[in-house]
């Protein structure tokens, strides 16, 4: 398989280009007038927090690539310089789209619903200004730290993603006579709820205010002696992340490494401010924060609009919610068998969040109780505040189990919360692995060991998602069950590997990166090319969060060149591009952006006629496959591949929440005319809701007495 | 019933590994955990003798690493066994005694010739082809980062084994200095063993056919020879292709070829070089590399003491025909043995009671037997102490060192007086138990030769009966025997005085 041919900068997108035409969809969703109203909100309120985490890991990397000087082009052939300059350009049209559609469409239509959200304080009525003015007295003003800026105080350390409210103040110069003006700031308290309710004039009606209004109102309160000239909100993002991203590239990394001391810490790169700041003030902030044009942010409308989240979780407004989804209980669990007996009679399948993650919160519980369990290992990546399943493992390792966990603490933005378990978890007495040097663990596995009547028996499960409870409810992740043997051997030896132990000789099932996956993908790529060229039927499907190894693309070019017929489900970044002839007019690519978080990883393979079928934690990326510890398993029961392949079929034949990647680089919905609507994710909530209420039926119909078990 | 487990660990030269097994009738062995540690102990051992404190916290640390795994399958039963690097340590007893205090881990150091036997204990064990394969002329090399050995089998039974310093990780520390000065690091390795390798040929090899090299080691001679060949059996061909493609290569680009650490990367060349040379004076036909290790022996010889296994292939007569090939050696008289044997069996056998051992010591009176003459071929004046040290110098497969050394005290009090533990010439090292078995088989020893005093084998048939505190030796001869009776005397006294019984010798009657 030759595959410098197809190694071209044109074939291949920028990735942080794609990744905001991804954020363009998740804003579409806040468009689309068909969604209920407050879900619209939790979109638009999700595209500024994916804007800021965008900024804060990918721009921040860009701009000290260009600090260091690293001239290098991505596979897109664009250097740093020309993908900020894009990345400028783009994210102001999206920023734009946000407020048209916040002003155009979404406030009015809460204008209607009966929830006014007050913008400017200048709007209150008498009655809700005195009521905003006691509730400034009493819990604001307490909690202010207004600060000035004069000869002998410097400009203040204003922190990173805070909102704040910069002023100008104007002084008397006494020796002077001279009025002169004065910068002063101050923090929009975080402590503070962002959103506040205050009375409303019409029976019934909801009406909510900014904290920063209701600051901006008072702002002359917290300079007495001095006349307040402007104030404005603002707001900063630093390039203050302690690591350097992990996507970057080998020589990047090391590159980088050697320019650490001349980064520029705390660089302000991106400025938001209210269009109508006037300008003395903004020019105050630009020279301060010595930023360029194209970083500044002119909004129309509120700041850092996050804050819809809390807009949405406002009581009331249920017809303008969608009704939460109960997750189904697992029919092979709805038994009273213990989920050993359950797993040794076969593999189980799990798909969240149409099916509910307590059997995985059990497994861990009943492991810990069961006195014939010796150890339980699991790796953790990112988990809920208070985890079941971080309770359970204690309680296990309190039992005298020999409880093995590795924390990832590189997971971004979570470190402090994970470190914090983690000696809990130590102090439970369990064994506690940080990771290895280098590389992020992201696998998915867990493994407990037991002695029964025939011997030592390992059960295993995988899965694609994080093991959080919470999360669990919104992504969309698949499980499986198994106490096959050589998946429990390798689990043995996954742990191993993790606990700085040599990798094994063979692996019997699972794929493991970043040793030796990606060249085993590659392998079935080319087996699919390789019998396409043969003229036996070759297919490959895939389902995955981001798609941008050029390695991997180039050889799904290739195999789509020798006539692969190929499928993508990619959620997020997509870095090829479809319809290019000769090249990849066999291949197609869909994205769902849907109310859950798609997240499962799944990858098909014909392999003429026998297909074959894995899932994984892994994404099609170079982070994923040459970075980071990462496992795919094969789905080899054949009642679960079918499950799994059903997956597919469904989500390759949505038409409601599928954006279909056009050759020109855009995505569009399908075309929905005389078609009956498929809404996949809607459908798996239905197909397992049906599936548990015939089970449950089924228990009924069955004339047994339950003797009443004594409670746990 | 549920199966027990068992733990498996090696310390070895480069690395630190540990096999976890379950052990059950049905099933046999089965292997559930596999784990393994680069840690190159033999650095220093080989060096200095002795091991950094670093190491010994790196390996200790490693250990209770061990141990959790170990409680993960709830394994209580283990055997930790150490090889060269701290065989060859000056303060092994010091090594070993930290390592105890810190992790609780009772280490043995295996002699060369126990770790090996092991070793190959492994492959007759898990191959049912191995007893077809060792019918024709067949090599065991044994490839460790200290030493290697050779073991030549021929018609079901092992002929010889030998054990050359020349270790990859040995020759790679040695020859550290002159690889800058080369390009061909391959030719350096190969003329660095040449000498030994002629000389082992010339007096061991000789014209002996060997057709098939069975190749066995660690880790690392598994991954050299693992990939793409079927049932592991490579023809020499194959080999040499294999060879070629390897010699040239820098380390770094062997890592990444074959996907290991760069460090065992550095001993893949000296591996390879050592199999070629010895293909090469054997000119055998396949190389065949089961992929089996210390461990597996290790566990396997556990399961057979413990009887979950019972082994087809008889290794108790492979070390007596390897001590038989030794008296060869030394040109003992083949029939005095045979009957020696004989005697001192039927004496050992008909007072188990009273001497109170088992079956490895009764394989260790037989060694002593077809040994206890090999010193005449020194020196016909002083027999038993050249043939005490002909015994410590060499390596009979399968045995301890300590078991070595009872063999040639027993053999050395044949015909030396005893020396009672309170004058013992080196009590470092000595056992009380190990003491108590020498007298106790050096006195059945005595006993025995002496019948066989003019090796002419008079005793056709010897009868031994014991009643109470009195053991009577019947025997079957129409020879005069007033030779070896009248020599008997004081035999008959130590013999007395070691077992506080009786011991009576008499013809057997015309009717008995």
């Amino acid at each position: 398989m030759d595959l410098k041919k197809f190694e071209k900068p044109e074939y291949f997108v920028n990735r942080e280009l794609s990744w905001l035409k991804f954020d363009e969809r998740v804003l579409g969703e806040a468009k689309d007038k068909t969604l209920p109203l407050f879900e619209r909100l939790k979109f638009l309120s999700i595209t500024s927090s994916n804007l800021d985490e965008f900024y804060m890991v990918r721009v921040a990397s860009l701009k000290d690539q260009v600090h260091a000087g690293y001239s290098k082009t991505d596979i897109a052939g664009m250097t740093s310089k020309e993908q900020l300059a894009s990345i400028s350009k783009a994210t102001h049209e999206l920023v734009q789209q946000q407020y048209s559609t916040l002003n155009r469409s979404l406030l009015p239509a809460l204008e209607k619903a009966g929830m006014h959200v007050i913008l400017e304080h200048e709007q209150l009525s008498a009655k809700q200004a005195e009521f905003v003015d006691r509730y400034f007295e009493d819990n604001v003003y307490p909690v202010l730290t207004p600060m000035a800026m004069d000869s002998s105080r410097p400009f203040p350390l204003i922190r990173n993603k805070t909102l704040n409210i910069g002023a100008l103040i104007s002084r008397k110069d006494k020796k002077k006579g001279k009025e002169s003006l004065v910068f002063a700031t101050v923090q929009v308290p975080s402590v503070l709820p962002r959103v506040v309710i205050i009375p409303s004039e019409k029976e019934g009606d909801t009406t909510v205010i900014l904290l920063e209004e209701i600051i901006e109102r008072n702002i002359q309160k917290l300079f007495l002696s001095n006349n307040v000239v402007c104030a404005h909100p603002y707001r900063i993002m630093r390039n203050a992340d302690l690591t350097i991203d992990e996507d970057e590239a080998e020589d990047l990394l090391v590159e980088i490494k050697k320019q650490l001391k001349k980064r520029q810490w705390g660089e302000v790169i991106r400025l938001e401010v209210n269009e109508k700041m006037d300008e003395r003030l903004l020019n105050v902030l630009k020279e301060e924060f010595a930023i360029s044009e194209e970083d500044i942010f002119f909004i129309n409308g509120p700041l850092d609009l996050t804050m819809l989240m809390k807009v949405y979780s406002q009581d009331g407004f249920e017809q303008y919610k969608t009704k939460k989804y109960t997750p189904a209980p697992v029919i092979a669990f709805q038994n009273d068998k213990s989920i050993f007996e359950v797993i040794s009679e076969g593999d189980v399948f799990l798909h969240h969040p149409y099916m509910s993650f307590d059997p995985v919160v059990n497994f861990i519980r009943q492991s810990a109780r069961d006195p014939e369990v010796l150890a339980i290992k699991q790796t953790l990546y990112r988990v809920s505040g208070h985890s079941p399943i971080i309770a359970a493992l204690a309680q296990a390792a309190e039992n005298g189990k020999q409880v093995t966990v590795l924390v990832e603490l590189k997971a971004r933005f979570d470190e402090e919360n994970n470190i914090a378990w983690a000696q809990m978890l130590e102090k439970a007495g369990c064994h506690v692995i940080y990771g290895l040097v280098g590389l992020k663990t992201h696998s998915k596995i867990t493994l407990v060991v037991r002695r029964e009547e025939s011997g030592i028996r390992r059960y295993v499960h995988l899965a694609t998602g994080n093991y959080n409870d919470s999360t669990a409810r919104l992504y969309t992740d698949c499980g499986i069950f198994t106490c096959d043997e050589r998946i429990g051997e390798d689990a043995t030896a996954v742990f191993n590997m993790l606990s700085g132990y040599s990798e094994p000789k063979y692996w019997n099932k699972l794929i493991v990166a970043p040793i030796w996956m990606k060249d085993r993908f590659l392998k079935l790529i080319q087996r699919e090319a390789d019998n396409a060229q043969k003229g036996i039927p070759s297919e490959i499907r895939a389902k995955m969060n981001s798609l941008c190894d050029p390695v991997i693309m180039s050889a799904l070019y290739y195999a789509s060149s020798c006539g692969v017929k190929i499928s993508l489900l990619v959620r997020g970044i997509c870095c090829l591009k479809v319809g290019i002839p000769g090249l990849s007019e066999n291949i197609h690519v869909r994205s769902i952006v849907g109310d859950f978080l798609e997240h499962s990883r799944i990858f098909y393979f014909s392999n003429g006629g026998k297909p074959e079928v894995y899932m994984g934690s892994a994404d099609w990326m170079p982070r994923n496959l040459d970075r980071r510890v990462e496992i795919v398993f094969p789905v080899e029961d054949e009642q679960i591949q079918e499950e799994v392949i059903h997956i597919l079929d469904l989500e390759f034949q949505d038409n409601v929440k599928a954006h279909v990647l056009q050759p020109d680089g855009t995505y569009v919905k399908p075309d929905k005319r005389g078609k009956t609507l498929i809404n996949s994710q809607m459908e798996f909530c239905r197909e397992a809701a049906e599936k548990a209420a015939a089970t449950e039926k089924a228990k009924q119909n069955s004339r047994v007495f339950v003797p009443v078990e004594s409670a746990e | 019933m549920a199966g027990a487990t068992f733990a498996a660990i090696d310390i070895g030269s480069y690395e630190v590994s540990m096999k976890i097994f379950e052990l059950s009738k049905k099933i046999g062995l089965k292997a559930l955990n596999d784990v393994r540690y680069r840690l190159e102990l033999g650095n220093g051992a080989y060096a200095r003798g002795r091991l950094d404190t670093e190491m010994v916290d790196y390996l200790c640390g490693i250990l209770m690493d061990f141990r959790r795994m170990m409680k993960e399958f709830g394994v209580e039963k283990y055997r930790a066994c150490a090889t060269s690097a701290l065989r060859e340590l000056k303060n092994p007893a010091v090594v070993q005694d930290q390592i105890f205090r810190r992790t609780g881990f009772q280490v043995e150091i295996l002699s060369n010739a126990e770790q090996h036997f092991l070793g190959y204990k492994s492959i007759a064990a898990i191959e049912t082809g191995f007893k077809k394969m060792i019918q024709k002329g067949t090599a065991i090399l044994d490839v460790g980062g200290g030493n290697l050995q050779v073991s030549l089998f021929d018609k079901d039974a092992l002929v010889s084994t030998q054990n050359l310093k020349m270790g990859s990780l040995r020759i790679r520390e040695r020859l550290k200095q002159l690889e800058k000065a080369t390009t061909h690091y391959d030719q350096l390795v190969e003329e660095f063993i040449r000498n030994d390798l002629t000389s082992f040929q010339r007096l061991y090899l000789k014209d002996r056919e060997v057709r098939n090299v069975i190749l066995m080691g660690d880790f690392l001679t598994d991954t050299i020879f693992s990939e793409d060949v079927n049932d592991n059996i490579i023809t020499k061909t194959e080999f040499l292709k294999r060879y070629e493609n390897v010699a040239e290569k820098s380390v770094q680009q062997l890592s990444e070829e074959m996907e290991i650490d760069p460090e065992y990367a550095s001993l893949v060349v000296p591996t390879m070089v050592i199999c070629k040379n010895f293909i090469d004076i054997f000119n055998a036909e396949s190389l065949w590399a089961p992929g089996v290790s210390l461990l597996d022996g290790i566990a396997y010889d556990y399961a057979e003491k413990e009887k979950y296994i019972t082994s087809a292939h008889n290794f108790e007569n492979d070390i007596l025909v390897a001590s038989r090939n030794i008296a060869k050696r030394f040109s003992t008289g083949k029939n005095h043995i045979q009957g020696t044997t004989a005697i001192a069996l039927a004496i050992f056998d008909s007072m188990k009671k009273i001497h109170g051992m088992g079956s490895r010591e009764r394989l260790l009176l037989q060694l002593a037997v077809q040994l206890h003459d090999c010193g005449k071929y020194i020196s016909m004046a002083d027999v038993s102490e050249c043939s005490y040290r002909i015994i410590m110098e060499t390596e009979i497969i399968g045995l301890s060192t300590e078991e070595r050394s009872i063999i040639a005290n027993v053999v050395r009090y044949n015909n030396e007086e005893f020396e009672y533990r309170s004058s013992f010439m080196d009590p470092a090292g000595m056992s009380s138990s190990m003491y108590l078995k020498i007298a106790k088989l050096a006195a059945i020893l005595r006993v025995s030769n002496a019948m066989d005093r003019s090796h002419y084998q008079k005793v056709e048939g010897i009868k031994a009966v014991l009643k109470d505190d009195e053991l009577s030796l019947i025997l079957d001869s129409t020879r005069d025997l007033s030779l070896e009776l009248g020599l008997l005397k004081d035999k008959v006294d130590f013999f007395e005085e070691i077992f506080g019984i009786k011991l009576i010798l008499r013809r057997k009657k015309k009717t008995e």
